[in-house]
């Protein structure tokens, strides 16, 4: 399964600067584990020490948050991911 | 009822389809509640003062720092060493006199937060801390009134409006806290979102438009993609979960 992933600016220093790129899996966390291998560093800022999504990010299938199933969501061929950062910053 | 120098102030806003003098006077009577004189706090105090909303308080309890001054465009260079929210207001009150601002140098706090906003149609949310942001979505919830959303990261920034028991709240949507560290941030961004929240609040008190609830306005600076993603109200989201058992 191919699909699309929009990535976060704070980590567009792993993806040579490119805002979407391609990865595959079945699932979100395939994706993103797609992802690792593909741009080597990228995992320090998607997962935590035991593996989980970093409780700071959320993942959009098609524009729809993956929470809760998060890494267990399904992901089909074509469809669009949105990896997000949680912001709070007020400026 | 307007005056001679507010119909005249306002007439290009009043000329908009849908507005009329009846919203220029829902702006005029609408009390705003503003929760920090930042880089977002700025901009939008900045719009709707110049919108003509009667009644803006804002609340940040920092001064001013030589950092500070690439994004909150209220604070100028001879201000350093300010409180922000004396500085913020003195500007804002010579851009419009006839609406009152209130500045109040106090950090936003659980035991405080009920009497800060006491009387207060709406609040927006300014802030530069999760903790502060989960406190006002809970008192918004607790006195049923509007909730605007914003915040920055870099050259990104998002946007969601809250309308308590109606749509998902800031609970529904952020999990836990957010570790602290020195946020990049460049003034275009909070002044992209800062006007997003200002036109999100004017657009309610007047009654007009469509509001982004349900829905995180994601903005990219960098692509200069703007996205809406989807949010859902959580059944069991733990401020607002009630209100939504309550509805059904």
């Amino acid at each position: 399964m191919s699909a699309t992933m929009n990535v976060p600016s704070n980590l567009r220093q792993f993806t040579g600067g490119q805002a979407v790129v391609e990865c595959d899996g079945k699932t979100v966390g395939e994706c993103l584990h797609d992802l690792a291998r593909k741009f080597p560093g990228i995992e320090m800022g998607l997962f935590d020490t035991d593996g989980k999504l970093l409780h700071y990010l959320d993942v959009y299938v098609n524009l729809e948050s993956s929470y809760p199933e998060e890494l267990d969501k399904a992901v089909k061929d074509g469809d669009e991911l949105h990896l997000t950062l949680f912001t709070v910053a007020g400026g | 009822m307007l005056t001679d120098d507010e119909l005249e102030r306002y007439d290009r806003q009043i000329a908009i389809t849908g507005f009329g003098k009846e919203g220029q006077e829902k702006l005029k009577k609408a009390k705003a509640f503003l929760a920090g004189a930042g880089g977002l706090g700025c901009t939008i105090s900045l719009y709707l003062a110049a919108a003509g909303v009667g009644t803006i308080r804002m609340v940040d309890p920092q001064t001013i720092e030589l950092s500070n001054l690439n994004r909150q465009v209220l604070h100028w260079t001879e201000d350093i060493g300010r409180m922000k929210v004396d500085s913020a207001t003195e500007k804002l009150r010579r851009l419009n006199p006839d609406v009152k601002v209130e500045a109040i140098g106090q950090k936003i706090t659980a035991a405080n937060i009920s009497e800060l906003t006491a009387g207060f149609d709406l609040l927006v949310d300014a802030m530069d801390n999760l903790p502060t942001r989960y406190l006002l979505n809970k008192i918004a919830l607790e006195k049923n009134i509007p909730f605007f959303h914003g915040a920055v990261y870099g050259f990104e920034g998002r946007v969601m409006t809250i309308l308590p028991g109606q749509t998902a709240c800031l609970k529904c949507l952020y999990r836990g806290d957010i570790p602290e560290e020195k946020i990049p941030v460049v003034g275009v961004t909070p002044a992209i979102i800062g006007c997003i929240q200002a036109a999100e609040v004017i657009k309610y008190i007047v009654g007009i438009g469509q509001l982004l609830t349900n829905k995180l306005l994601i903005y990219d600076g960098l692509t200069m993609k703007f996205t809406e993603l989807k949010v859902k109200k959580k059944s069991d989201c733990e401020h607002c979960g009630r209100l939504v058992k309550d509805e059904k």
